[in-house]
């Protein structure tokens, strides 16, 4: 259900990006309402406001059809993060991310940042499985736990590759993530060592049993922070002089000056 | 999904317009006001007053009047129509040129002399409804030409058009909308946004024109509604950036409008209205040769080829409990929601609280309980609409009756449960845990009685445990009507405390009463009894208590009689006069023992009459008990132990009185022997005890029981009385030795005393009294204490004297050394009495060694003669 609080003025907006069928909508339902469920492909696109402490966030989900790609620069003007997704059963899809969607983010703010996400992945890691959503729907969490206990009866010892679980093989590999999320910022012209690392950037999640799902929406959430707080002094800039903050700049300055 | 949002309303009808000729269409409508103007495909305007009725059924209707009709000489279709009202103005766009019309007679306005009314090579206009300059006699126009990339700013003023600008774009641009200093530009392949002033633009998104008719709408201030590919409305603010997401209406859209909280869109066959809150469709009208939808003011007014519509929205209430009648309480929500800035602020807290509470009556009557109570909380539910649906729980004297129009549509619970009684069940257990929840909060201000008595019908028919706790706390339940559901689920205990609560305590004790005779059955409380008793215990009222201690009592004496022994001592509870009391408890012997046991051994009262009583309840006790049988030893036992510690240890009870209720008694020796003691008659004591009962160690240790308080002279006396006693009553002259004989027994008697308390005897007088022929070896234990005794005072004595000559000695010594210290005179010294310097070495030294002049000291024998003379002479210096 979309948020009818939008009439407030979101503080920062975070962009979901990503080829049709990769997950984003579940990825955010299963965020927002705690649920995994049935989706249909998405028209156009859709939005949700977090309440994130004081802040609030407006989550963008965007469609992923060929369609409405041209839409994309315009979900993507003035984001202050962009979640790249594709889905790890599908080597497609995280080629598209590149070819397709990453041009799309140039509208982005300056100091936009990026993660590379990787759903579906209860389809071939036992460790995704495992729901982890504490809240989730009950019939959700016997499902998939029902399942990962025949599974492991079934297999007393873990395969020795991550792949085929339920006949789906693993496409993408978390290091072929690693590798494209070091292209975008070549891409981006960003210096690797000053930029966000990979490692805290690449997630791979599951939408449908929970997993990294939380993890990765709210790691963003604390990264864009900054952003928003800088944008909100921007709006409060005013030809009143702040005393406090002088001082306090002044407090700084002396600090730094005597160590 | 559908929602009866929008009603279609004929505007005007074709035979208004062209009546039967076929070929004329109607190319552009324009309504300012009452005033609709219609420009058609054969070059005419045509003027029409449009006015708003309501009909009989409630609803809106729309007739027209034709003011005037007007031919413009071109033979072309006019192409678009906007009126500038303050100038009184229709602009008119027709064969590609754009020029001014008189509103009122149609009149084409003659060019000014100064320039020009007219401009050509016109494609598209549009009207700056936002306009930046401040001159309300001057309208901003945007222009789109045929020929050139670029956007014409004029100013339209009465009788002439003013270029303002001119700004060229990368494409040739085929619509145009206008806010402030931003056009939303629909181009050959994309939409943009230009800043006409800065020239600063800014990509939308690309649309191919030339395909898909575009569509630049603006809706707000600074926000445009955009046709986008795949059949989307897309919203888009002068940033470009989109703040709502978009609607999916169709491919072939010919006109959108936003009607708020909806977006309208026409294509050929249908009208679509989609939610801007949620992004649904609402609802869809069938619309035949569609061709123009726009708004005007607010208002939307749609056109096909012939005649002429207004699309009115139903009001928002009624949309939104078109929704709640769809059971669709989320959409309702969001809608009463989303109209907000809309309504008024007081009207719409009373629309949404009203909205918020039906959907909890929905979403209660699907017995989705956790959400109802939310809503019930936010709309601030009168919670008695909520307790009325239950058959009878409002009390009879309440004053409440269900708001109109009805929250929802059941008629009671049953009705709702269709007679499932497990739904009942759940409903009322839901009812219990709200009920709980808001009775404590100011949710129920006002209406606490019928809150709490509702609580506790509900607690009593379901048997719950919190129906005492209801009650034992403050409460606001309505007692007549609570008793007869009490009664009727055999809540007796509980009605008792209502009672009480009510200040009816009479009536709840009568209850009580009757479930502990077994008259009435509630097994609340297998203690019941004793509650009864600890609650007379701690009432305040008195008649109360003198009332049913009675049947206290007599149910249970030990038990009964707490009522008056335990009742807490405060100020503010009367106190209960013993004497009173006891007359009370009379005829409850039992009882009035326990009263007295309680007076005299606990609260140790010292009054004679209590101590007396008591006594002789003792003894009465005992000497029945001595008149049965056969005796009951151990009672017996008990009870005369009871009596002689009575007698022993009180002494406010009248000896006297007791002693001639015991004179008859023979077994009562022990107990006159106490007497007499009291009366300190020891001779009498000891000679009963010693004669009559022959029981020595009695008689000793009445000795140092007769004398625990006194000094030792005292009880040296009773010992030799004692010891007395028992020489006289020996033999005199035949040896101790010879036990059996009655004397020899006394004898025996007498040595052992004197063994064993040899230290309270005078040992010379015992010497003097024992007959001559005793054996010293009998008396060896007595003789060698009373020796020791005897040497050991000598010797303490003597070593006390030794000390004290020591501490004499000590003490001179000390003063002697004192003596001896110099006492050093020089001439700078002054003497202590006249305080003149010393002249010569001879002084004389006051007591501490002050120095003084020898005449001083004469000087002060002299005029106190009395005084003697204290000091010594030294001539120490
Ligand atoms: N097994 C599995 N299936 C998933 C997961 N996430 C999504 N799906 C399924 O993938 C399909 C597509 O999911 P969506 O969330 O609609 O995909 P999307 O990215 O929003 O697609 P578009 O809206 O077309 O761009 C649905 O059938 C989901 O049930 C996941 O984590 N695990
Ligand atoms: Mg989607």
């Amino acid at each position: 259900m979309p948020d009818v609080s939008k009439m407030k003025k979101p503080d920062v907006k975070v962009v979901l990006l990503g080829d049709m069928n990769v997950g984003k909508t579940s990825l955010l339902h299963r965020y927002m309402d705690r649920k995994f469920k049935e989706t249909i492909s998405t028209i156009g696109g859709a939005f949700f406001l977090k309440q994130w402490g004081p802040y609030n966030i407006s989550i963008w989900d965007t469609a992923g059809r060929e369609q409405f790609h041209g839409l994309g620069s315009m979900y993507c003007r003035g984001a202050a993060a962009v979640i790249l997704t594709y889905d790890v059963t599908n080597w497609q899809s995280l080629a598209e991310l590149e070819e397709r969607f990453l041009s799309l983010t140039d509208t982005a703010l300056q100091d936009c940042i990026y993660a590379l996400v990787g759903n579906k992945a209860d389809l071939t890691d036992q460790q995704a499985q495992l729901a982890q959503d504490p809240d989730g729907q009950p019939q959700d969490q016997t499902e998939s736990r029902d399942r990962t206990d025949t599974l492991l009866s079934a297999c007393p010892t873990p395969p020795d590759s991550p792949a085929s679980l339920s006949g789906v093989h693993k496409q993408v590999t978390r290091e072929d993530a690693v590798a494209l999320y070091g292209r975008i910022l070549h891409y981006k012209g960003l210096d690797e060592k000053s930029s966000l690392p990979a490692d805290k950037m690449c997630f791979e999640t599951s939408a449908k049993t929970g997993f990294n799902v939380d993890a990765m929406f709210e790691t963003l959430f604390d990264l864009v922070l900054p952003s928003i707080l800088r944008k909100r002094n921007e709006n409060q800039r005013s030809p009143t002089v702040d005393l406090e903050e002088y001082r306090e700049v002044g407090s700084k300055r002396s600090r730094s000056g005597c160590c | 999904m559908s929602v009866k949002a929008f009603e279609l309303v004929p505007a005007v009808e074709r035979d208004l317009l062209m009546g039967d000729k076929a070929r004329i269409n109607i190319e552009c409508i324009e309504c300012c006001g009452k005033h609709l103007y219609v420009g058609t495909n054969d070059c005419f305007i045509h003027h029409f007053l449009l006015d708003e009725a309501t009909s009989s059924k409630g609803k809106l209707i729309y007739s027209s009047q034709k003011l005037l009709h007007k031919y413009l000489g071109l033979k072309k279709p006019v192409t678009e129509l906007r009126a500038a009202s303050a100038l009184e103005r229709l602009i008119v766009l027709c064969d590609g040129i754009v020029f001014l019309v008189d509103m009122v007679t149609l009149e084409t306005v003659p060019s000014a002399a100064g320039g020009g009314a007219k401009i050509r090579g016109v494609t598209a206009f549009c009207i700056n409804e936002n306009p930046v300059n401040g001159d309300p006699f001057c309208v901003e126009m945007a222009v789109l030409s045929s020929k050139r990339r670029t956007v014409q700013i004029y100013m339209v003023y009465e009788d002439r058009v003013q270029l303002a600008k001119e700004v060229s774009t990368p494409e040739q641009p085929c619509a145009v909308s206008v806010d402030g200093y931003f056009l939303c530009l629909a181009l050959a392949t994309q939409y943009m946004i230009l800043n006409y002033n800065t020239g600063a633009s800014q990509d939308l998104f690309p649309y191919n024109s030339e395909e898909r008719r575009p569509i630049v709408k603006r809706i707000s201030r600074e926000e445009f509604l955009l046709a986008a590919p795949g059949g989307l409305g897309m919203f888009a603010n002068a940033e470009g950036v989109s703040q709502r997401a978009p609607v999916n209406w169709s491919e072939s859209v010919i006109g959108a409008a936003v009607c708020f909280p909806y977006v309208v869109a026409l294509d050929e066959s249908f009208i679509t209205i989609h939610s801007m809150l949620d992004q649904q469709l609402k609802q869809t009208l069938s619309f035949r040769d569609g061709h123009i939808l726009q708004d005007f003011e607010g208002k939307v007014i749609l056109a096909s080829t012939k005649a002429v519509y207004v699309l009115v929205p139903l009001p928002l209430e009624r949309q939104i409990q078109d929704l709640l009648a769809s059971h669709r309480v989320e959409e309702a929500l969001i809608l009463t929601e989303g109209a907000q800035r809309n309504i008024p602020k007081d009207k719409f807290q009373i629309l949404h609280k009203r909205i918020l509470q039906q959907a909890g009556f929905i979403q209660f009557g699907q017995l989705q309980f956790l959400e109802a109570k939310e809503h019930f909380r936010k709309g601030q539910l009168d919670v008695r609409e909520l307790i009325s649906l239950y058959p009878l729980l409002l009390p009879a004297s309440s004053s409440f009756t269900r708001c109109h129009p009805p929250l929802h549509e059941f008629a009671d619970l049953n009705h709702l449960a269709q007679g499932d009684q497990e739904k009942v069940l759940r409903c009322k257990k839901f009812l219990i845990s709200y009920l709980g929840e808001v009775r404590s909060t100011e949710v129920v201000n006002g209406c606490r009685e019928d809150v709490d008595t509702a609580l506790l019908k509900l607690y009593a028919e379901q048997n719950h445990e919190s129906l005492l706790d209801l009650l034992a706390s403050e409460n606001s339940c309505v007692l007549a009507d609570s008793v007869p559901w009490l009664e009727k689920y055999h809540k007796y205990f509980a009605l008792g405390l209502l009672y009480h609560s009510n200040g009816q305590d009479s009536a709840a004790l009568q209850l009580w009463i009757r479930v502990v005779d077994g008259d009435l059955q509630d097994s609340t409380r297998s203690d019941l009894y004793e509650y009864i008793v600890d609650f007379l215990c701690t009432s305040s009222n008195l008649d109360l208590v003198w009332k049913y201690a009675d049947w206290a009592l007599l149910k249970d004496p030990t038990v009964g009689i707490h009522v008056f022994t335990r009742r807490p001592a405060s100020k503010d509870q009367p106190e209960l006069n013993p004497d009173d009391v006891i007359t009370y408890l009379g005829k409850h012997s039992r009882a009035l023992l326990l009263y007295l046991e309680h007076l005299v051994l606990e609260r140790r009262i010292q009054k004679e009459k209590f101590h007396t009583h008591l006594a002789v309840l003792y003894l009465e006790r005992v000497l029945s008990l001595l008149s049965e049988l056969p005796a009951n030893e151990e009672q017996l036992t008990k009870a005369r132990e009871r009596l002689q510690a009575m007698l022993r240890e009180s002494d406010l009870y009248r000896v006297q009185f007791l002693l001639v209720k015991t004179e008859n008694c023979e077994q009562l020796l022990l107990e006159r022997a106490t007497l007499h003691g009291k009366l300190e008659e020891h001779d009498k004591a000891l000679h009963i005890l010693v004669h009559q009962l022959r029981d020595f160690p009695s008689a000793e240790a009445f000795c140092i029981w007769a004398s625990s308080c006194r000094d030792s002279a005292y009880r040296q006396r009773l010992f030799h009385l004692l010891l007395g006693v028992y020489l006289d009553g020996s033999v005199p002259g035949s040896a101790p030795s010879a036990a059996g004989s009655n004397g020899g027994e006394m004898e025996m008697a007498a040595v052992d005393l004197l063994n064993r308390h040899g230290e309270v005897f005078d040992a010379v007088r015992v010497l003097e009294m024992l007959p001559e022929g005793w054996s010293l070896q009998l008396l060896k234990p007595f003789l060698g204490r009373a020796v020791r005794a005897s040497m050991h005072a000598c010797r303490t004595s003597q070593i006390a004297v030794g000390l004290a000559h020591s501490e004499n000695l000590q003490l001179l010594h000390d003063r002697l050394k004192e003596r001896k210290k110099p006492i050093l005179i020089s001439e700078k010294k002054g003497c202590h009495l006249c305080h003149n310097t010393f002249s010569e070495p001879s002084v004389v030294c006051l007591p501490g060694g002050v120095p003084v002049h020898t005449h001083c000291v004469a000087q002060r024998a002299r005029d106190s003669p009395t005084k003697r003379q204290l000091t010594n002479s030294s001539n120490h210096t």
